[in-house]
């Protein structure tokens, strides 16, 4: 079935002009038009959800690639959409995981944030992640971490406790600092190399000087490295997750880090692939110390949620080894690394999202989420007990679950290619997970039953409601137990999407076919004759970048 | 009451940079200009309005239409990149020339609609922060009579200013 490259635009354009309508009419209508809101957002989950279906079987399953140039302006004047099974990997987990946590949104988002414009941000946060997917330039990759940015820091805010405040404010400068620290890397590929398209880049970033592309994948590691929380950059999200309400800890638990773990991989498999192998010792150090300070740190937490969100990071670093295991091995071996870390990020993103509804529906149920005066709920919610166990011993990476088998992956391939040490640590960080689990499980199941709150709970009385939260949590686990089961089909396809990811020169040729993307510095490879290029930055770059800015 | 000059400034003013706003939003297809900018000219002539005729008769005319505004100015803008698939691609470019009996004609286009959509989130969004702004300022020398007086006001209006919250009262009055 050929599919038009028109699609792409869905995941973006949907939520936005839902997003758009609702702000619209947002003037009129008291409770009748919250739920209007709820039957609107809902309907463009839903398309979202059908689009990256579609996309993904037609990128994943066969290996296309989807190319819409915005305006039909080509490549390098134009705004590029790209869409290759990575992308559609992600967007398709991301329609998913929005889809699952919406209602549970809707059964705990109180009547005063719905009216503050929960439901608009919550589509606008959908359309900066899927956005930040699809970006085929740096530019718009940078303007929808910003909407994404935005649209999660309201989130954040929105109630205005004291406590979301102070964790919002924290969250949004160090952000901030990220995206700037990206923003000098996209001025410095538009200053040296002329150009923001993504497919240019990794074209002309081999004649570059050594130096720029140190400098360049330097800041971008830093950049990417903080919105995907590895290790020295974490700060914000420890200090921000616990605040909002669980829902939307759900959401930025499952989708946030997850836009910086895709920017990492896109950028060091299309711009620098070459430095997966000379920087591997550092991005295993890194991904080590990720693993195993988010562990860690988790341990040392005293709140269900404080605990959950601090173990992303130590998931953030599994991700990061696969990464830097990616070229490494034999032929046969290459990209598997890659392979294994996408499998544990669909892993991660399915579970990592119910862990988190189970474990806000504990704490509202509970009316606290301190560990150590919570206890006791296993005879109350014994459906809950059981999700939030599943989920559990899936994420510490229990057989049949989908942790086992990629957990079992990255660790075959960490193995194979005689990296002890870090496979090593990730065995002791697995270990540490399932104490955490266990830790979990121990104190707000077990035990004398103990409410510390005075409140009366209606929120898991009421049966609608109960409803609307457990059923995301369960479709959510068993989609983790298919992936569980069915680990080979699923292993082989995240193979394939690495493959197709890795190949930049196909991504080279889909976004700009051969005649469009001739420049200067193409034509007169300055690079590639003259020796002393390369020590030189401001000959080769130079001559592209002067000649451009000179003809503005 | 504000300054003479600037009841004075207002009424010459205003109309200038409204129908300014206008010329660069029709203008900013080939040259410069464009929604964005009009967007900001606009916002500065409401502006004028809040420093002359005071932030709360502004509130009270248009406070309430400003959410509503960005909605359909993005709404606009979206669409206008769907009415680009008729020519083949999302965000293409769909033009008619429309003839003009004195002005020769008018070539109109998707872009344009775009621009109208960008014009109207920025100018409508300027607008909410400068009133939120004005509130915040109105506060400020609330606050600072009230440190004169060693009685403390229990006024709800010195909670942190919001914009929703704003124009959400300002529909309700």
């Amino acid at each position: 079935m050929a599919l038009s490259a028109n699609l792409l635009a869905v995941p973006v354009a949907a939520p936005l002009l839902t997003a758009a309508l609702i702000l619209l009419f947002a003037r009129w209508g008291g409770r009748t038009l919250i739920r209007h809101q709820i039957a609107l957002t809902t309907l463009a989950l839903c398309i979202n959800l059908a689009v990256a279906a579609l996309l993904f079987q037609a990128t994943a399953g066969q290996g296309e690639r989807f190319v819409l140039q915005l305006g039909a302006w080509e490549a390098p004047f134009g705004i590029t959409v790209y869409g290759d099974g990575l992308s559609a990997t992600l967007l398709l987990l991301t329609a998913l995981v929005a889809l699952a946590v919406y209602p549970f949104a809707v059964a705990t988002i109180d009547y005063h944030r719905a009216r503050m414009g929960f439901h608009p941000l919550y589509l606008f946060l959908l359309t900066g992640v899927n956005g930040a997917f699809l970006a085929g330039d740096l530019f718009n990759l940078y303007v929808f971490f910003e909407v994404l940015l935005m649209a999660s820091f309201v989130l954040l805010t929105v109630g205005a406790q004291p406590a979301q405040t102070n964790s919002g404010i924290r969250y949004v400068v160090l952000n901030l600092l990220a995206s700037t620290v990206f923003l000098v890397a996209a001025g410095i590929a538009y200053g040296t190399l002329g150009t923001l398209n993504m497919a240019q880049i990794a074209e002309r970033l081999p004649l570059a000087s050594p130096a720029v592309r140190t400098v360049f994948a330097g800041l971008l590691l830093v950049g990417f490295g903080s919105k995907a929380a590895i290790f020295p950059l974490f700060f914000w999200l420890p200090a921000s997750y616990h605040t909002p309400p669980p829902a939307v800890t759900a959401l930025f638990g499952g989708l946030l880090t997850k836009v910086g773990v895709y920017t990492l991989f896109r950028s060091f498999t299309l711009f620098f692939p070459e430095l997966l192998l000379t920087w591997q010792p550092a991005l295993l150090t890194i991904a080590g110390a990720t693993m195993l300070v988010g562990a860690l740190g988790a341990l040392a937490q005293p709140g269900l949620r404080r605990v959950l969100s601090f173990h992303i990071i130590s998931h953030v670093g599994f991700m990061l080894m696969g990464l830097g295991v990616a070229l490494s091995g034999n032929s046969l071996a290459i990209g598997f690394g890659l392979g294994a870390a996408i499998i544990y990020l669909c892993h991660h993103m399915i579970i990592k999202t119910a862990l988190i509804m189970a474990g806000g529906a504990v704490e509202l149920y509970m009316g606290s989420d301190r560990l150590a005066s919570i206890g006791g709920l296993v005879t109350r919610q014994p459906l809950l007990a059981f999700l939030f166990f599943m989920a559990a011993i899936s994420l510490a990476g229990v057989p049949p679950f989908s942790g086992f088998v990629s957990k079992l992956s990255l660790l075959q391939i960490t193995l194979d290619t005689r990296h002890w040490f870090v496979s090593g640590v990730s065995i002791f960080a697995s270990l540490l997970t399932m104490i955490n689990m266990m830790r979990l499980w121990r104190e707000s199941f077990w035990g004398d039953y103990n409410r510390p709150s005075r409140v009366p709970s209606r929120i898991l009385q009421s049966g609608a409601r109960q409803q609307l939260m457990l059923t995301p949590v369960a479709v959510l686990v068993l989609l983790s137990l298919i992936l569980g089961i069915w680990g080979e089909p699923a292993l082989r396809l995240s193979m394939q999407v690495a493959h197709q990811a890795l190949d930049r020169q196909a991504y080279i040729e889909a976004v700009s076919p051969a005649g469009y993307i001739s420049t200067p510095s193409t034509k007169r490879p300055i690079g590639l004759s003259d020796p002393v290029a390369p020590n030189s930055p401001a000959k080769l770059p130079g001559s592209t970048s002067t000649t451009l800015l000179v003809s503005r | 009451m504000p300054e003479l000059y600037l009841r004075l400034l207002n009424r010459i003013l205003t109309p200038v940079l409204l129908l300014l706003a206008l010329f660069l939003l029709i203008r900013g297809h080939n040259l410069p200009g464009g929604g964005f900018i009009a967007g900001l000219m606009a916002a500065s002539a409401f502006q004028l309005q809040i420093l002359s005729r005071g932030h709360v008769i502004v509130r009270r005319t248009i406070g309430p239409y400003l959410n509503s505004s960005i909605g359909l100015g993005l709404a606009l803008a979206v669409l206008a990149g769907i009415t680009g698939l008729l020519d083949g691609s999302f965000f293409q470019g769909v033009w008619f020339s429309l003839s003009l009996p004195l002005l020769g004609y008018l070539k109109l286009g998707t872009p344009i609609i775009f621009d109208l959509g960008v014009f109207l989130v920025v100018v409508s969004f300027a607008t909410s922060y400068l009133l939120g702004l004005s509130r915040v300022s109105a506060t400020g020398e609330r606050l600072r009579d009230d440190s004169a007086s060693p009685v403390l006001s229990d006024d709800s209006s010195l909670d942190s200013p919001d914009l929703r919250v704003e124009t959400g009262r300002g529909a309700n009055s």
